[in-house]
């Protein structure tokens, strides 16, 4: 068997055995172990495709480009590092009396359950298994969104699982039209529906047809991507979501399904010219930052906060593809690379912050967290300046190789309204977290029981791990990612 | 013959449609969606035949099979653990749904014309009741209010597309079909489990009262 196959069952196996009841350590030792190697796995992958190697199992079913390698890589790692402040958080949580057997085994079932669907989608070179895929992310993130088993937790479920499905309908829809376009002259095996084989025959695919299946797979892979108007489901499940689950779904899930959307755009853009599906991305990455944007302004809840941040990010770097022509591209491409360092952060301090309080509305927070949780306050603080794009950090870099790609390219005044559009997320979200952090604290700031008091934990030192790569990220990216990310961008914008 | 067969096969599927739009008892709602299952393996089943299309009878043994009867009994055994047999009252009443859904299905047909295989004799038949009933499934997802009802519309949905693909392309390849069977069923258990989940919570599976997270 091939590393690819290994690479994907890895995770697999590793769900098999989060399944086998166990005592708490023995849990910890699998899931981290597992998820490790699945990430050690994924950086051979990486390696065997630049070395040259073209790494592809079941008749190219799945196939390893320069995009696909580095989505598998990025999610390999958010993986790894969920789980690692997973696990912290469940222990918090132990600390408490809040954990069952049952639920710490949902979670080390579902978590490398999630990460598995997420690389399977990684490496498709199938739209009919990419779909699978994507549904399989779905089916595997439904529980770790209703995990708390609260009224709103059952909600934001509910919520998630119906508009994730109807999206899905949709893509399928898509993927349905996108195999009809083609009439009969890619077979009717399997091997039709391969992405390399529409690359291939880009120009015999009927129009109209192409077009339907387009227009539907963007939105339905859009809802999964969380761009405006399909993103209303994401900040009841953020919100939901114990936060290292927040975490795949806000970067893993993120990245995956921009992967999707870009391998639906690239056929497009062959068959039909960069501005059918540029122009769809460009307006919906465009509609997702203005729409975060009165969101954050009046946000009343840490973890919403957050995933209105993500509806952002996923804008922009629609924005960036939907813009086309490689400095864009290269652009969207850091932003995911970026993003994916930066955004745990985020999520990892937030929450420990709502775990401390035990909730994530501002209200029950109180003001003046600097004073009870120094620690997590400031990696929340320098999370800020990560994903507000504040200089000198890395997330500044690619939004203004956007914005640069925009003002010298054919959209000018749209590429001026998501500039204001970014300056006023950038002071609404810092006010928000400024707010939190440094306002004045509640009178009954000190009612902190032993358990609610923050100590240097499992969960902090993984937030101050994932702090380290971000900032590491920011000055220097390593020569085998720089190339990774250079490979995905001869893919994207290398068939105009 | 056949090809009259295959209209009326898919004609029926675009009635049940309707029926459901006007049905408010859940074990019938139910029993449309089982009936509407039945009439698309048929239609496959003809497909296969007249077109030589064998994979297309693995495709029709599955829906007969998993969303004629598995499907439909699994959900009824859910609604008979809960106890509520009928969806109260819809955001739209049933004349209104019903002539909305009259709009929806000249819609579709205009639509489908726009096909290359769209224009003339059964494809565009097919493919006219496919989108038809696609966009009412879509319309029962808004309007309804039961979690069983939507979760209904989303299956009707889905039936529609497969409508759609054996119209357009006589079928996907067979792998990629079984894979999006196994997934369905895993959705439908999911889902049963959600509701049931719900319901436990909020004593009733009125998914109107799920209005808590806003902003």
């Amino acid at each position: 068997m091939t590393l690819l196959v290994w690479t994907l069952l890895a995770p697999l196996l590793t769900a098999a055995l989060g399944a086998v009841r166990a005592s708490r350590k023995v849990e910890e030792v699998v899931i981290v172990g597992g998820l490790s190697l699945t990430f050690v796995l994924c950086l051979a992958t990486a390696s065997q495709f630049l070395a040259g190697d073209v790494p592809s199992a079941f008749n190219d079913a799945l196939r390893v480009d320069g995009l696909s390698a580095l989505v598998l890589v990025l999610c390999g790692f958010v993986g790894l590092l969920s789980a690692s402040y997973g696990i912290g958080y469940i222990r918090r949580n132990d600390a408490r009396g809040l954990v069952t057997p049952g639920l710490r085994q949902e979670f080390s079932v579902l978590t490398p359950l999630y990460v598995f669907a997420m690389l399977l989608v990684s490496v498709s070179n199938n739209l009919g298994i990419l779909w699978i895929a994507v549904e399989l992310t779905t089916l595997a993130s439904v529980f770790l969104v209703a995990y708390h088993n609260r009224d709103t937790s059952l909600e934001a479920a509910w919520k998630f699982l119906m508009l994730g499905s109807l999206g899905l309908g949709f893509a399928l829809l898509g993927t349905v039209l996108l195999f009809a376009s083609a009439q009969g002259a890619l077979g009717e095996d399997l091997p039709a529906l391969h992405w390399t084989q529409f690359m291939a025959h880009a120009t015999e695919l009927h129009p109209f047809t192409l077009r339907l299946g387009v227009v539907f797979a963007l939105i339905g892979y859009g809802t999964k991507a969380g761009l405006a108007p399909m993103h209303t489901w994401k900040p009841d499940a953020y919100r939901e979501a114990p936060s290292p689950a927040g975490v795949m779904m806000a970067v893993g899930m993120l990245n995956a399904a921009l992967y999707c959307l870009l391998r639906v755009h690239l056929i497009s853009k062959a068959a039909l010219g960069p501005d059918f599906s540029g122009g769809l991305l460009l307006t919906l990455g465009l509609l997702s930052v203005l729409v975060a944007m009165p969101f954050i302004l009046i946000q009343w809840n840490l973890k919403r906060l957050l995933a209105y941040s993500s509806i952002e990010h996923v804008g922009i770097m629609a924005v960036g593809i939907g813009l086309g022509g490689e400095a864009a591209v290269l652009g969207a491409l850091l932003h995911m690379t970026y993003h994916t360092f930066a955004k745990p952060i985020a999520f990892f301090s937030a929450g420990t912050l709502a775990q401390l309080h035990r909730s994530s509305d501002f209200s029950e927070i109180g003001h003046g967290t600097l004073g009870r949780a120094p620690v997590a306050s400031t990696l929340l603080l320098l999370a800020t300046l990560f994903v507000t794009g504040s200089p000198p950090f890395s997330l500044f870099f690619s939004e203004m190789m956007i914005l640069r790609a925009g003002f010298l390219g054919a959209h000018p005044v749209a590429t001026a309204v998501f500039l204001v559009a970014l300056v006023i997320l950038f002071c609404g979200f810092a006010y928000q977290i400024g707010r939190l952090v440094f306002g004045e604290p509640p009178a009954a700031a000190d009612r902190a029981t032993p358990a609610d008091r923050e100590t240097l934990d499992l969960g902090v030192m993984v937030t101050l791990v994932a702090a380290l790569v971000a900032v590491v990220s920011t000055f220097y990216l390593p020569g085998p990612l720089m190339a990774l990310i250079r490979a995905a961008v001869s893919v994207v914008s290398g068939v105009s | 013959m056949t090809p009259n067969v295959v209209i009326l096969c898919a004609a029926g599927m675009l009635v049940s449609a309707f029926l459901m739009v006007g049905q408010k008892s859940l074990f019938t709602t139910i029993r449309l969606y089982g009936a509407q299952s039945l009439l698309l393996a048929t239609v496959a089943v003809i497909m296969a035949i007249s077109d030589h299309r064998p994979h297309l009878f693995v495709m029709a043994t599955m829906t007969t099979v998993l969303k004629g009867f598995v499907i439909p009994l699994f959900l009824m055994r859910v609604v008979d653990r809960i106890g509520i047999h009928r969806e109260i009252e819809p955001f739209l009443n049933v004349p209104t749904s019903l002539l909305a859904c009259l709009g929806l299905t000249v819609v579709g047909y205009r639509v489908s014309t726009g096909f290359p295989e769209g224009t003339v004799g059964v494809t565009h038949h097919v493919l006219g009741v496919g989108l038809s009933t696609l966009m009412i499934g879509l319309f029962l997802m808004v309007t309804r209010k039961k979690a069983i009802s939507q979760v209904l519309a989303l299956l009707t949905v889905e039936n529609a597309i497969f409508l759609v693909a054996l119209g357009i392309t006589s079928g996907m390849p067979l792998v990629v079909e079984l894979g999006i069977f196994f997934d369905v069923i895993l959705a439908v258990v999911v889902l049963g489990v959600l509701v049931r989940r719900i319901v436990d919570r909020f004593e009733s599976m009125d998914v109107s009262r799920l209005s808590k997270l806003k902003g």
